[in-house]
């Protein structure tokens, strides 16, 4: 029916109708054949949905009042679906936002802050420390090389052809893109290129004149202002995307392969800083990432997919440093992230600070190296394997090398991806051998293929699902594939003669699938047998457990298996029916939830009870906060990340398995998921045995100039044994008492301390310095022996409180004081103190 | 003669502490009784008794903030002192108090 129809809605977007959004809605509402605009009350901007150029130009921004207006045959079916998708669809689009950081101001270090040390400030958007030469680069400009157009049909081809190729280079990517920020970023293009607006933008360029090329550059100045002079920063980052979008179009018409640009690419032969005033999301990708230490840029912004990328992929970078344009080429810098500020290395000042900084991370890597190599025990003698996580050969042997007990979760659907047809099954069964060898006897548990509608393969037509996620997946799909699933387990089954593999199925439920399961593993078995292929028949079959159900039916699942693997991840998804990516509901989804506590406990003690193990992959096993409870549930295992694998073994042997179970009774009969964080909060730190003081944090020739670096290094003896994650918390925690008045109470003696939560347990360091440093003491002596008092705000027991009390007292004695200057030796020292301070063994 | 006194610092973990040691070991020296309440991150520990108060020649208040159930100490000369101060010359605090009987 030929009509007019309209509705008026609030936008409640946060960051309003911004890249994402608009192309999905464009997207949706290409489908309507009824022509839609939107009217942005508040600019008075008319914008056609059909083109994320013209919604983004609209500026839609949270609590703007908009009206959809659509003319033609099916306005009025049209209105209800776009209002839907506006008010309630586009809010799950919301991820990429919501990953931008919280930003704050750089803080200088106070080591560096004396004169004649120059620092550039910033903002971090991502972690980490890294030095190297800089290297200034620039994004790319905008170069017509053919002005003049010929036959205007001919250079409307020209564009057609271009924004094809384009459009084509685009899918491609994104389809094999294995990133997920990275295919947000594409989807963007995507959509961006396809844009009628800016399509026709070009025809009417090219209809008043312009060569094909010109009319690119002109559509990329004209958008670029048009993006650039709205009032929202996050739409002004949007430039960058188009711009980088008409150098490919600019390409693609001259002929030039994209990846051959000269001017694109930033080439790196050392360890370099690449210092820009912005680059293009693509430069970022393309950076040498075995040069590429970190990234400074002085613009501003942190939304813009350059600075998403940069984080996604891992690389410290800076933004908004002011001048950053003006360094040296070839200029020796520390980037610290930490901090938020460049460092050029001009002076032995900065070198030598951080050259401490790196000293310290090289104690603390040596420190988790202790316990990192050997399974591990807690204090009172509960057994934990510490796995890792592999999705390939090179993450199977970078676990082992970690100190690994095993692969506790090697992805195989990895291996699928990214490539037009599947893997070979000798190119599987040389991965899956090659990652058991390097275990040299730990077991790799590998997880059967864990594809379906929510982790596509290009090559495998899968049914359109309303809910892929809780469609046609894992194991679920094996028996209608079985050209896919059968040299998949051949390949597996081979690879087991090279080492132990163990391997289970996803997306179990049901005991008729495990029983199909093993049937055709006992089929492959016998094939390779009469082929004369080796492999070993006692190779242990096993389950993921993640649907609910089966975690329920897991004494039958015990008939059939040999083991288990909790995925915390979709177990938690499926129940408390909430997806982890949602803003909305996102937060339901966690381990934290007192229900799924409940719900582990019962899956691990039937496991235990039928004799079977049980492990957990998944991201609960990632936070060490959670370690407690994982321990007091008793698995025989947790799988995480191989950099994660010495901290939570560090971790394990400080804890008391009593007192886990303690933490973990109080989190399951909490009624919410806010009560278990309190008493993870609360209880956790107190399940740690932590002494007081030990030979760790007895440091007898200490030789820091000043109080500043006195004090920096008393607390990086805190979190080199792992005492504290937050250092610059507890230094500034020392610094504020400092204000008070001096901790200098003379004859040699400061005793700096403080009060904060973000110790693990009550400390004492001692530290005896080479050379008198100036303390503004009392009596103005300068101090040999300074000791750092840290305790926690709330601690249950006042035993560390007494401990150091007695300290005050008998620092007032000199006999006590001298004997403590006379220490020559930790142990000895740590002995002494013990004895004097009246601390058991 | 007999002195009282309570120590408090701010953040309560050692000077408190180390301002009665101080006392303490001066008041000794000088041949003086002296009992000293701590009031601390561990709480008030050896509070003074209503007698201790009583029979006290004059009291000592080495504090940086302000002290639990100061009423007790009007009737005697009191001296009140930044808690540093007891550390650095405890001898000098103790010597403001108005030299009352001989001990």
């Amino acid at each position: 029916m030929q009509g007019v129809a309209e509705a008026r809605f609030v936008c409640t977007l946060p960051t309003g109708l911004h890249a994402r959004p608009a192309s999905v809605l464009a997207e949706a509402a290409g489908a309507i054949r009824a022509e839609c605009t939107l009217l942005n009350e508040r600019t008075g901007t008319v914008a056609n949905i059909k083109s994320v150029l013209s919604l983004i130009a609209a500026d839609v921004r949270n609590g703007d009042a908009c009206v959809l207006r659509a003319r033609g045959d099916d306005a009025d079916a049209a209105i209800p679906v776009l209002i839907r998708l506006v008010t309630i669809e586009l809010e799950a689009y919301e991820a990429s936002a919501a990953e931008t950081p919280p930003t704050y101001t750089a803080s200088v270090p106070r080591a560096l802050r004396v004169p004649g040390v120059a620092v550039l400030e910033g903002h971090p958007v991502s972690s980490g420390i890294a030095s190297g030469r800089v290297v200034i680069a620039g994004r790319p400009e905008l170069r017509v090389t053919r002005e003049t157009a010929g036959d205007a049909n001919l250079e409307r081809d020209a564009i057609d052809r271009a924004v094809q190729s384009v459009h084509d280079r685009l899918s491609h990517a994104l389809a094999v893109a294995a990133n997920g920020t990275v295919r947000d970023i594409l989807f963007a293009h995507v959509a961006l290129i396809r844009d009628v607006t800016l399509v026709q933008w070009l025809y009417d360029r090219v209809a008043q004149g312009a060569s094909a090329e010109r009319a690119v550059a002109d559509a990329g100045a004209f958008f670029a202002t048009q993006l650039g002079e709205s009032g929202n920063t996050y739409l002004r980052e949007r430039a960058l995307d188009v711009h980088d979008l008409m150098l490919q179009l600019l390409d693609a018409i001259a002929g030039r392969d994209p990846s051959e640009a000269a001017e694109m690419a930033i080439v790196l032969d050392q360890p370099s800083v690449v210092v820009a005033d912005t680059l293009l999301p693509r430069q970022v990708v393309s950076l040498d990432r075995q040069y590429v230490t970190a990234l400074v840029l002085e613009q501003a912004g942190t939304t813009s997919h350059t600075v998403i990328l940069a984080r996604a992929l891992g690389i410290p970078t800076l933004v908004g440093v002011a001048n950053a344009m003006r360094l040296a080429p070839g200029t020796e810098v520390v980037v610290d992230a930490t901090h938020g500020i460049v460092v050029p290395l001009g002076s032995s000042v900065e070198r030598a600070f951080y050259q401490g900084e790196i000293e310290v991370a090289e104690r603390r890597t040596r420190f988790l190296q202790r316990t990192a190599h050997a399974p591990c025990r807690t204090v009172d003698g509960r057994a934990l394997a510490i796995g890792a996580n592999a999705a390939s050969a090179r993450e199977a042997i970078d676990g082992f090398a970690a100190g690994a007990d095993g692969v506790g979760l090697f992805r195989t659907e990895m291996l699928f991806m990214e490539r037009p047809a599947p893997p070979s099954e000798d190119e599987q069964y040389e991965t899956y051998a090659r990652s058991v060898e390097a275990g040299q006897g730990k077991p790799v548990i590998i997880r059967a293929l864990d594809v379906g509608g929510d982790k596509p393969l290009p090559y495998l037509a899968m049914p359109v699902e309303r809910n892929p996620f809780l469609g046609y997946r894992g194991v679920r799909l094996y028996a209608d594939h079985p050209a896919l699933v059968r040299p998949h387990l051949r390949a597996i089954v081979r690879a087991s003669a090279h080492g132990p593999i163990w391997l289970m199925a996803p997306m179990v439920s049901a005991v008729d699938e495990v029983q199909w399961f093993k049937a055709q593993i006992a089929d492959v078995q016998r094939e390779l047998e009469a082929e004369g292929i080796a492999f070993d028949p006692t190779m242990p079959i096993g389950a993921m457990i993640e649907v609910p159900a089966a975690a329920l039916l897991a004494d039958h699942l015990c008939a059939e298996l040999d083991f288990f693997s909790i995925g915390t991840n979709d177990l938690s998804q499926y129940f408390m029916a909430a997806d982890r990516d949602s803003t909305h509901v996102g937060a339901l989804s966690s381990a934290r939830n007192p229900a799924f506590l409940r719900l582990l406990r019962q899956t691990v003690d039937t496991v235990r009870a039928h004799g079977k193990w049980i492990g957990v992959c998944g991201e609960m096993a990632a936070d060490v906060e959670h370690l407690p409870l994982l321990v007091a549930l008793g698995v025989d295992e947790i799988s995480v990340a191989p950099t994660d694998v010495a901290l939570l073994k560090s971790h394990l042997v400080q804890l008391s398995g009593s007192a886990c179970d303690g933490v973990l009774q109080k989190a399951i009969t909490s009624a919410r998921a806010a009560d278990v964080d309190a008493v993870l909060a609360q209880e956790g730190p107190a399940a740690y045995v932590c002494p007081i003081i030990d030979a760790d944090l007895v440091i007898l020739d200490d030789a820091s100039a000043n109080k500043e670096a006195v004090v920096h290094a008393l607390v990086s003896a805190l979190y080199v044994t792992g005492r504290t994650d937050l250092p610059q918390v507890v230094e500034d925690g020392v610094w504020d008492r400092e204000a008070t008045y001096s901790t200098g109470l003379g004859h040699g003696f400061a005793i700096p301390h403080c009060k904060t939560d973000a110790v693990r347990g009550a400390s004492l360091v001692v530290m005896k310095l080479a050379t008198g440093v100036d303390w503004g003491s009392l009596d103005g002596a300068p101090v040999r022996l300074a000791l750092l008092l840290a305790t926690r705000r709330s601690d249950a027991s006042n035993r560390h409180l007494e401990v150091f009390s007695v300290l005050a007292r008998r620092l007032m004695h000199s006999s006590f004081r001298e004997q403590l200057l006379a220490m020559t030796d930790a142990n000895e020292t740590v002995a002494f103190l013990k004895q004097e301070l009246g601390i058991d063994a | 003669m007999n002195i009282v006194a309570v120590t408090a610092c701010a953040t309560g973990i050692a000077h408190t502490y180390m301002a009665a040691e101080q006392l303490e070991k001066t008041a000794k020296t000088l041949g003086y009784r002296i009992k000293v309440e701590t009031q601390g991150a561990l709480g008030i520990e050896h509070r003074l008794s209503d007698d201790d108060v009583r029979n006290a020649d004059g009291a000592i208040i080495a504090a940086d903030i302000g002290i639990e159930d100061e009423e007790r100490f009007h009737g005697i000369p009191v001296v009140r002192v930044p808690v540093q101060d007891a550390i650095k010359d405890a001898l000098g605090v103790i010597g403001k108090l108005p030299r009352g009987q001989q001990a």
